[in-house]
This record gives C-alpha cells, sequence and structure tokens, in this order.
C-alpha cells in the first residue's frame, strides 16, 4: 500500500518471529541473535534447515527444531570439543550434516547472492567432504582443466543477524565489524531480519554512510541486551557462565535438566523483556565492557 | 624437564622458534599452544609478524603484555585489530597465503598427515564419534605457505593407518609431488607435535618421521602409541628445552595466566 510515507522497516519482535515458520532454511550471523533463538524453540518450530554452528544450533538441536543442519563446526567451547546435543543427535541419525567448511560453505553463499547455479571452490580438493556430501561435484574447470569443487548455491529463506544498531528504514550498523559470515548470509538470504542493540536516527545513518554493513534489512527488530549469553561488540561480553550452564546441562542423555535450561530460559519467557527479567539487571550490568 | 616447564610450554616454544619474522601468523579457535607461540615469537623475533586471531590481523609487537585471544572475540582483543577479515570478504584474497602460516588439530592422523575432524566410524550415516566439523581447515590447509599438526594427546586412537574421513589433506597418498598431484598451492604441513615428541615428514615419501623425543620419552613410548610404523632416524635427539629469557616471556607478557601450565 502506497501510503505516500517511505515504509518503515522496524518490527515487534512478535511479528518478525511469526513470520518464521516450520521447515524454512534458517541461516544465524555471529554473534547469534539469541533473543530471536529463542523464540524459534518458544514456537516449537520444527524440521528447520539450519545454517549454524556452536551453542544456538545446540539448543535449536536439543528443542527438537533442527531436521539438517549446514554446518562447518559445532565446536562446544570451554574444552568441550564437540557440541553435545549435535553430537549427540547426528550420532543417532536424528539430524543431517551437510558437510562443508567455511570457505565451501561462503561459496555456496556466494552462489546465492550472484545468481549462479554454483561456484567452483578448491578448498577440500582431496578430502572426503565431496564423498559424505553429495551436493558438492568434483568438477574439471573448462579453463585450465584444474579440479575444483562445483558448490551449489546454498539459499536461506531468511538471515537471522545481530548488530549494534540500524535506523527504522534497516540501515544497519555493526560496532567493531559484523560477524564473519553476517554479510555472506545477508547477501545470500531471501530475506534478512535484524535484531539490535538500538535504533538511531535517520540523521546519524546519513552521516557515516560508509558504516552502513547492510544496506536494506527487510526487518530490524529492538532487542537490547538481545545476543545474550552471547557478547555483542560495543555493548556487553559474553556470560559465560550461562553457556557452561547449558553446555552441563546438555552433556548426559537426555536430562532433565535439559529440559529444565530450556524452559527456564527459552519457553517461558514470553517476551524478550521477560527474559531479560528473568536474567536479572545485576546480571546483566556487569557484563559491560570496559 | 619436570619442575623446569610443562610440556605445553616446551611445544609452544618449539613452535615459536621455527617461526619467521615477517610472516602472518593465523590461529584458529581452541588451540591454545599455537595462540601461546605465535605471540612468544611475535615478541622473540618477530617484529614484523602479524597475527590473526578469528579474523582480527594485528602487530602488537609494542604492547608489554599480548592480548590472549581466549578472551573471546570482544573489543578488548578487537581494538588492536589493524584490519578484520571479517567484514564479509574472508577468503578473498587466498592467492596471497602462501605467507601464511597455520596451525590444526585432529581427531585422526594418517601416516601422510592427513587428518580428520569429521567423525570417527565406517558409516557416515552413523557415526561412532561425531567430531566437530572442518571449520575453515580444508580451505586454510590448501593454500598456506605451511601449516603444523599440534595435538594434545599421542595415542593409536589417533594415530590411525588411515583416517576414517580426510577433512585435511597433508601428504595425500605420499610422495613429494603428493600435493602438485591434487593442484594443492599449498606448502603443507611441515611438523607434527605432541606430548611425547616432534614429527616431521621424510623428503621423498612425505611419511610421518621422528624428529626429536621430549625428555623422559622413549622410542619405544612412541613407537607404541602410534598406530602405524614411524620413519626412525639412525639418532634421535632430545627436543630443545626452552631458554630461561624464553620461558620469562612466555610466562610473564604471553600466558600470565598461566593456561599452560
Amino acid at each position: 500500500m502506497n501510503t505516500g510515507l517511505r515504509s518503515e522497516r522496524l518490527r515487534d519482535e512478535l511479528d518478525a518471529v511469526a513470520w518464521l515458520a516450520d521447515g524454512m532454511t534458517i541461516a544465524i550471523g555471529e554473534p547469534a541473535p539469541m533473543a530471536m533463538v529463542r523464540h524459534i524453540i518458544r514456537r516449537g518450530l520444527r524440521s528447520l534447515t539450519v545454517i549454524a554452528g556452536g551453542l544456538h544450533l545446540d539448543m535449536l538441536i536439543a528443542a527438537g527444531c533442527v531436521k539438517k543442519t549446514i554446518s562447518y563446526y559445532a565446536g562446544g567451547g570451554f574444552g568441550v570439543p564437540v557440541a553435545p546435543a549435535f553430537r549427540r543427535a547426528v550420532e543417532r541419525g536424528e539430524v543431517a550434516v551437510w558437510e562443508c567448511e567455511e570457505g565451501i560453505l561462503t561459496s555456496g553463499l556466494e552462489a546465492a547472492g550472484k545468481g549462479l547455479p554454483f561456484l567452483p571452490w578448491r578448498g577440500g580438493v582431496g578430502t572426503s567432504l565431496p564423498e559424505v556430501n553429495p551436493d558438492l561435484k568434483l568438477m574439471r574447470d573448462p579453463i585450465c582443466g584444474e579440479t575444483l569443487i562445483a558448490v551449489p548455491a546454498i539459499k536461506p529463506d531468511v538471515a537471522l543477524l545481530h548488530a549494534a544498531s540500524s535506523d527504522v528504514y534497516g540501515n544497519v550498523q555493526h560496532c567493531g565489524g559484523p560477524g564473519w559470515l553476517d554479510l555472506f548470509l545477508a547477501r545470500a538470504a531471501a530475506c534478512t531480519i535484524v535484531q539490535v542493540e538500538k535504533i538511531i536516527p535517520n540523521e546519524e545513518v546519513r552521516a557515516d554512510p560508509w558504516a552502513t554493513t547492510i544496506g536494506r534489512a527487510d526487518m530490524v527488530v529492538r532487542m537490547p541486551y538481545g545476543a545474550h549469553p552471547y557478547y555483542s561488540r560495543g555493548y556487553y561480553l559474553q556470560d559465560s557462565a550461562l553457556l557452561k550452564d547449558y553446555l552441563a546441562a546438555a552433556a548426559p542423555n537426555d536430562s532433565v535438566a535439559l529440559k529444565q535450561f530450556l524452559d527456564r530460559y527459552c519457553r517461558e519467557p514470553a517476551t524478550h523483556g521477560d527474559y531479560l527479567e528473568r536474567i536479572g539487571i545485576k546480571r546483566l550490568l556487569a557484563l559491560h565492557e570496559y | 624437564m619436570q619442575g623446569y616447564c610443562s610440556v605445553s610450554e616446551l611445544l609452544a616454544c618449539f613452535l615459536a622458534r621455527d617461526l619467521n619474522d615477517g610472516e602472518e601468523l593465523q590461529v584458529g579457535i581452541a588451540l591454545p599452544i599455537p595462540e601461546a607461540a605465535v605471540r612468544l615469537a611475535h615478541l622473540m623475533h618477530g617484529p614484523n609478524m602479524e597475527l590473526i586471531f578469528l579474523g582480527a590481523r594485528m602487530n602488537v609487537h609494542h604492547l608489554e603484555r599480548v592480548p590472549l585471544p581466549a578472551f573471546g572475540w570482544d573489543r578488548r582483543v578487537v581494538r588492536w585489530a589493524e584490519s578484520f577479515s571479517d567484514r564479509g570478504h574472508r577468503f578473498d584474497q587466498v592467492k596471497d597465503w602462501h605467507r601464511r602460516v597455520f596451525f590444526i588439530g585432529g581427531i585422526q592422523v594418517d601416516p601422510f598427515g592427513n587428518t580428520n575432524l569429521i567423525g570417527v566410524g565406517s558409516d557416515y550415516q552413523r557415526l561412532k564419534f561425531r567430531g566437530p566439523g572442518s571449520v575453515g581447515t580444508p580451505t586454510l590447509t590448501t593454500h598456506v605457505g605451511r601449516y603444523y599438526i599440534v595435538l594434545n594427546s599421542h595415542s593409536p586412537r589417533l594415530f590411525v593407518p588411515k583416517c576414517d574421513f580426510v577433512s585435511t589433506v597433508g601428504w595425500g597418498e605420499g610422495g613429494a609431488d603428493a600435493r602438485t598431484r591434487l593442484g594443492l598451492p599449498g606448502g603443507g604441513p611441515k611438523y607434527c607435535v605432541t606430548p611425547l615428541c616432534i614429527m616431521d615428514f621424510s623428503e621423498d615419501e612425505k611419511r610421518l618421521r621422528l624428529r626429536s623425543l621430549h625428555p623422559g620419552v622413549s622410542v619405544d613410548e612412541v613407537l607404541r602409541q602410534t598406530g602405524f610404523p614411524l620413519i626412525l632416524p639412525s639418532v634421535v635427539p632430545s627436543t630443545e628445552l626452552p631458554t630461561a629469557a624464553e620461558l620469562k616471556v612466555l610466562r610473564e607478557r604471553v600466558d600470565w595466566v598461566g593456561a599452560l601450565r
């Protein structure tokens, strides 16, 4: 509808996440937009294909949301070599892995962004990756005759990202740079939703357009402390204690503690504000960068 | 060595000595020994080294204490960066990675230095142990000038005649031209270091060869803990101990929290 006014892209958190649906391919940036990840778990979405690594992928798997993951790395951190729910679900055959690595993943995302069926990549030639992932095709390059891997376009339905700030028109600016994969994800995805620490005036964006990292996010959502328990550069540090609590809860098979963790932090709080109340102001303020 | 330094400190000092001024040293996640080694080399003899921690490229030679990447990806580390490879173009300049040095771990290593981060088991659909995944190691090891395999243990479970899955190609099927035949431009693995010993690769076959034993370790123990025959030189020297000066810098300016002790 043309109202004669420029449309704002700022959305209420519940409206934004209502757009996510079962079966989607969802790409998650870094730091993970945990407020939206928690909404996915609260809503109990199913059969997702998730492009992610780290403990947010693990929580989504633990909550039963994931059918398949496009993951280059699922370490647990804190000396835990493999994220526990990921490891368990994959060993049991409950979650499929589209085996890849960083260069292959970015090639597939770039192919999608550039509207190409595939892009060639060298990293992975000679490895088992094309054997365990039949979508990766060894090819003979028509220019020099070298053996390369044809990586098919990876097309996320949606990229979920966390950033420092945006104006109401979806001009997103990161503090200290975006997560390494974020811009690849934004370029490849059909829709980009960015949660931000704060909404800034359009004048502030225009004063420094080079600082704009994502120019046309489809939706922006104001989620202060929204990356918690991860960090948000320029705002707060990682809450390692909570991540360790998750690891401890997720480590044993079929643990009651894991269900309690997901209930307490993801399913029971109806909104991000409810979650922050549960975490508590003292704990949040103690995470401020200095 | 007992009471003088830990085996992790020994390895950090060994690796540091092998790094040259002017090189780009990239260290990924969860590798505390290389993290310390590159920072130690930078302070000891590398004013023109560039350290790359999780995409943040820095030269911190002027600092009294060199920041720990283990702080996490927050501004306490990022503030030292002079540029990021993480603004959506991480792999756009791999043509220059011959200047770069890299480090990897693994859950399996074969006689030619091929390694596995994917998983253990004969059936990919039903792995006995699901590994963390390949991270960026296939691309990095394809292109970098050289890399080091750094392991926290040394056992027949780790050193296997054949990896169940290969995530990084070391010397492939063996032979000095193994990588050329596969079209891999990088220089391949130089050393494989473990808590027991240092290994290199023979010039002709590019097969793992015992280079030196850490103090108190015997050849027999290494052979017993390796799931395939190693090439043995006629004389196996002892791994060079850190100097007092190296240990002082390592403990006071690099690893002041004692992560390697």
